[in-house]
């Protein structure tokens, strides 16, 4: 086992963990919030995973899961917009400090891949991962109320 | 020790599903399935099997969250003209 799947290992413990607690028991906002936060620890230790154990391509599932888990949460985001409106999720604090994680990740692996096309792919998917996080958490917070009634 | 990773998943598997069956509320067991299904995909990938977990994401990360909650909204909506929001 090397330092790359330990790392993973923690960070699915730790991450994936607390989503789960968070998803399952409490009130609904904060059950959103679990599930927009699943993605954003899921993806960097897909990528550790990817690099742990040698396979490159192990790293289009970290690419599936920062395209698609975004809009996992906007289908949530829009169809429980009626119950969220009452008191609206805020997890600022949350969503940068997962936003950092990925960065972290990303440039952890790009320092150990070189540059090369695999750090393009590594950069595009931090760069989805931190922007779709980012939209997903402003649209459960009600920051699109212009679009609510489409 | 390499299984360590794998101890982890298939844990995080067991309780994200008691937690999906536990729950009684349609849209809340959504949310819980969309993380069980990524819970699902990194356990496929740590059994080395990622084109599983491939189409494990897909499904389960968009597309049963939006049919569960289509239908539960268009059940809810067919009931409350009827019998007064039961």
């Amino acid at each position: 086992m090397n330092d790359w799947n330990l790392a993973a290992t923690l960070l699915l413990a730790v991450g994936a963990g607390a989503a789960v607690w968070g998803v399952s028991t409490g009130p609904l906002r904060r059950r959103v919030v679990a599930q927009n936060l699943s993605t954003s620890a899921v993806c960097p230790s897909l990528l550790l995973l990817a690099q742990g154990y040698d396979r490159p391509s192990y790293v289009d599932l970290a690419l599936l899961l920062a395209l698609l888990g975004p809009v996992g949460t906007l289908v949530f985001a829009r169809l429980l917009s009626d119950e969220l409106t009452d008191d609206p999720p805020r997890a600022r604090g949350l969503t940068w400090a997962a936003a950092g994680l990925g960065a972290v990740t990303v440039v952890v692996l790009c320092a150990a891949v070189g540059p090369s096309r695999a750090m393009v792919k590594l950069l595009v998917i931090g760069a989805l991962l931190i922007g779709g996080n980012v939209v997903a958490s402003r649209a459960l917070s009600g920051g699109f109320r212009g679009v609510r009634g489409g | 020790m390499a299984d360590a990773v794998i101890v982890v998943s298939l844990l995080l598997v067991a309780v994200t599903a008691t937690a999906a069956v536990a729950n009684r509320d349609p849209a809340r067991q959504a949310l819980v399935l969309s993380v069980l299904g990524l819970v699902l995909a990194v356990l496929f990938t740590v059994l080395q099997a990622p084109d599983v977990g491939l189409s494990q994401l897909a499904v389960g990360s968009a597309l049963t969250p939006l049919l569960i909650m289509l239908s539960v909204r268009r059940v809810k909506r067919r009931g409350q003209p009827k019998d007064g929001g039961r």
